[in-house]
């Protein structure tokens, strides 16, 4: 009996259910209010993640013609459900994981592609020509930036000699990887930008050109859920980030302190670039984007950390 | 005086393919041109590059007078050399000039649609302007066009 | 999607209703994969008969519908109906009104270039310099509140001359307004010359050279910017600039990025030349009579609004209204080019090339769109102003700096 009560708290309440949505939504009012300041302007008040939340929920979800429907509804809640499952092997809010195997690293990562995956795919479901265009984009992009994420992800596996997060995260805070694989932490922090789409890489959503990309046809409960999904990706990003590159996570204020930095160099970036073409997007990271995590790779087997 | 060569280079180059002359203003030359020279006019101006077009204007010159005057202005810096054409308002029918300008499509086409004038060979004769449930036999700007605001928009 | 006939033509809409559009009008382009096949364009959805509206209405009455055709570049278009006016009615207009329109007219220009940099700088993504540069659009629009107690519709004009003068505390607000403008212009210049990213947007991309422009009829900012040498404001003086002549800008290689460069440097020609006319104010009246008939007769009317050559003709029967008045606007002219340029382009430089015409539907669809709150309370521009910044203070942040 208390066993379930205890999982049930884990999946519903913290880390992974209502804790998460929360966080995920004062990191995103964070980020917007940063870029709104950099960009000179107000910028939203800090219920206003939960109030646009809040809105769509209460909004008619419209089912367009030509979907399948039980993809159309089904692939939001996949994608909700895979970005909020990462938190179950994360030391959200400086706790340590609830759950944890040897290769949880892989499945955290994966599992973070879901969201993007299902994205893809809600766009490709609709007959909408610029949800078609976005779908594309997005899943382009998703092949460009996955590898030299994945691979600057591994790296700190590789110096730990764990596939492990809890392992990985312990060698990480007696060893301050920011500072002995830089490269790979640019690579990762960029490669974040991407999965969250965020300028320079919001080419699958760039309204001026296919309105809202993979999501036009979306409105109500399923661009609510999206979203969410996306905001709780950020979380997840910056804990991994922090995690593994900052020393590792041990209590809450570590945690605050350690995330927000990230963030902040994330809203700078954000400001600071225009949006690349999608084939520009592709060809950077393949071209530097891969090339510098193998570089890493390479660095960190001749200074001898893959033991 | 480049202004005043300008057009009598203008006048040089058109002199037989037009009817008649006249000078409205110092910077400005008016050519009557029948509407079957138009083309050739067009072509001499455009083979010789004196100016570019810039506008096509209809005139009505009312039911009673039964006459279209379609006017081509010409710009060469501050000179202005104005084709003016005369045609039939009961049967308009221009040739279209888009063959030797393609960028004087739309104005064929606003001209087109608001006097009801056609434009033999024009590439495109879509309405650009009026909207899609307007009445095709109403041309707003002709002179007897009862407009009451049930044309199919405001009118 | 799925049938085989469609696979060929699968075309991507812009508009009526886009985001990439601030204003209505609409695009198709066929593409492939991400590149543009064809394209056609539609307008009209501003329309509002104007031209037939001006032959019912009277000469002065003409002058307040022509000038709201367009929001932006409003004091251009009521600027080139008074030149042909005044023209068949053979009115001299005093040289201090001249001084004034040519005053306004490259106010409106800076106005229009900074709207103008904002939108283009958002169709690319580049959000930030969108903000900033409509930050600092609103340092001129302050300047003409300040002359004209309007900061959209100036309203300067009037037939044979006009209604504001500019007296030296106003002169020295405006100076002081232009050095703030003139440093920002000199910064947006420099982004938007050495940005890496943004070069990549902007550096060969929809090219339209010399011949390609002048054979496509481009004019304005958008031909000077492939060389094509033509700005009515030097090819045929009107307002101040017989007397001044204004130095022209062109740029050579014909890409986004010199359209970028030729507008951010005309703002700046435009503040040089505003500063010259403000030492230069000759002494005179401001209007001078004008009859209520006009002379029969026709006359062509030209000037240079911010976004190209704006062409009038204007025909009068002798009465108190005119017989007709034709609009030839920039847009008319560029938008074609764009048809071609487009073609061979990736689908995320589209929105890109259409605005490097600087479009107004408005203009061309001869519109005027004008709110009208239900109820009219007399507020002044200052307690509005109080009110809005009081109104997103206390509603959206404490600290707003």
């Amino acid at each position: 009996m208390m066993e379930l009560l205890q999982v049930l708290v884990t999946m519903l309440i913290f880390p992974a259910g209502l804790f998460l949505l929360a966080n995920a939504m004062i990191y995103q009012w964070i980020d917007r209010k940063l870029v709104a300041r950099l960009q000179d302007r107000v910028g939203p008040p800090w219920y206003q993640p939960l109030a646009d939340t809040v809105k769509l929920l209460a909004n008619e979800e419209v089912l367009p013609h030509g979907v399948n429907k039980w993809l159309f509804i089904g692939l939001p809640i996949i994608g909700l459900a895979g970005a909020l499952t990462t938190a179950l092997y994360l030391p959200i809010a400086g706790l340590p994981p609830a759950y944890g195997f040897p290769g949880d690293l892989i499945v955290t990562v994966y599992m973070l592609s879901m969201l993007t995956l299902c994205l893809g795919l809600a766009g490709a479901n609709t007959r909408d020509r610029f949800s078609m265009v976005g779908a594309t984009r997005t899943l382009t992009q998703l092949f460009s930036y996955e590898a030299p994420f994945l691979l600057a992800l591994l790296g700190p596996a590789l110096a730990a000699g764990s596939w492990q997060l809890s392992d990985i995260m312990a060698y990480a805070s007696g060893n301050w990887l920011l500072f002995t694989q830089p490269i790979g932490f640019v690579v990762v922090l960029i490669g974040l930008m991407g999965k969250l789409e965020i300028t320079p890489f919001d080419a699958p959503e760039a309204e001026t050109e296919i309105v809202a990309g993979a999501l036009t046809q979306y409105s109500g409960r399923g661009l609510a859920l999206f979203r969410l999904g996306q905001w709780v990706e950020l979380v997840i990003g910056l804990t991994m980030i922090a995690a593994f590159y900052l020393g590792g996570i041990h209590n809450p204020l570590d945690y605050v302190i350690k995330t927000l930095f990230p963030l902040l160099i994330i809203a700078a970036l954000q400001t600071l670039m225009t949006r690349l073409r999608i084939d520009q997007t592709v060809g950077m990271w393949w071209r530097y984007g891969a090339l510098l995590a193998l570089v890493q790779w390479l660095l960190i087997f001749l200074m001898g950390g893959g033991q | 005086m480049t202004t005043e060569r300008n057009l009598l280079h203008a006048q040089s180059i058109l002199g037989d393919l037009t009817t008649d002359w006249s000078q409205p203003a110092p910077d400005r030359y008016d050519a009557f041109v029948q509407p079957d020279n138009l083309v050739a006019v067009v072509t001499t101006l455009h083979q010789d590059r004196w100016g570019y077009l810039a506008a096509i204007t209809g005139l009505d010159k009312g039911p009673e007078v039964g006459e279209f005057e379609v006017l081509y202005h010409f710009c060469a810096d501050a000179a202005v050399l104005t084709l003016r054409v005369i045609i039939d308002r009961a049967d308009p029918v221009m040739p279209s000039i888009c063959g030797v300008m393609l960028y004087a499509s739309p104005y064929e086409r606003e001209t087109g649609e608001m006097l009801g004038i056609t434009f033999a060979g024009t590439p495109d004769d879509a309405w650009l302007f009026l909207p899609d449930d307007w009445q095709s036999e109403v041309f707003p700007l002709r002179k007897d066009a009862v407009l009451n605001g049930n044309g199919g928009g405001d009118a | 999607m799925t049938q085989p006939a469609n696979r060929k033509r699968f075309t991507v809409p812009i508009g009526p209703q886009h985001p990439a559009l601030k204003e209505p009008g609409h695009f198709a382009f066929d593409v492939d994969g991400e590149i543009v096949q064809s394209a056609s364009v539609r307008l009209g959805y501003a329309h509002r008969g104007i031209e037939k509206a001006t032959e019912s209405r009277t000469w002065v009455q003409n002058l307040y519908l022509l000038e709201r055709i367009c929001g932006i570049c409003s004091h251009i278009h009521a600027t080139a109906y008074c030149l042909g006016v005044e023209k068949l009615a053979q009115v001299e207009v005093p040289p201090r009104a001249q001084a004034i329109r040519s005053l306004v007219a490259e106010l409106e220009r800076i106005h229009s270039h900074l709207l103008w940099l904002g939108v283009a700088a958002h169709e690319s993504g580049f959000d930030t310099l969108f903000m900033y540069s409509w930050r600092d659009r609103e340092t001129v629009m302050n300047i003409l509140e300040v002359m004209t107690g309007n900061r959209v519709h100036y309203s300067a004009n009037v037939l044979g001359g006009v209604k504001y003068d500019v007296d030296d505390q106003q002169a020295a607000t405006i100076r002081e307004g232009l050095d703030f403008l003139e440093e920002r212009t000199l910064h947006y210049l420099e982004v938007v010359s050495t940005d890496s990213l943004f070069l990549q947007r902007t550096r060969n991309i929809g090219v339209m050279d010399r011949e390609a422009a002048q054979l496509s009829g481009v004019i304005g900012p958008t031909g000077r910017a492939s060389n094509v040498q033509r700005d009515v404001r030097l090819d045929s003086p009107y307002a101040a600039y017989a007397d001044h002549p204004i130095t022209p800008v062109y740029e050579t290689t014909g890409d986004l990025l010199a359209r970028f460069v030729v507008r951010l440097r005309e703002q700046l020609t435009s503040i040089d030349y505003i500063r010259m006319l403000l030492d230069h104010l000759p002494n005179s009246p401001l209007t001078t009579r004008m009859p209520r008939r006009v002379k029969a007769g026709e006359a062509i009317s030209r000037v240079e609004a911010p976004r190209g050559e704006l062409f009038y003709y204007i025909k009068s029967n002798g009465g108190d209204m005119p017989d007709r008045i034709h609009v030839r606007t920039p847009t008319l002219c560029n938008i074609a080019s764009v048809a071609q340029l487009v073609i061979g382009q990736h689908l995320a430089d589209v929105p890109m090339i259409l605005v490097g015409i600087d479009p107004c539907f408005s203009c061309n669809d001869r519109t005027s769109v004008i709110c009208q709150d239900g109820q009219r309370d007399m507020w002044d521009w200052a307690r509005l102003r109080q009110y809005g910044i009081d109104h997103y203070g206390t509603h959206y942040t404490k600290d707003l700096g």
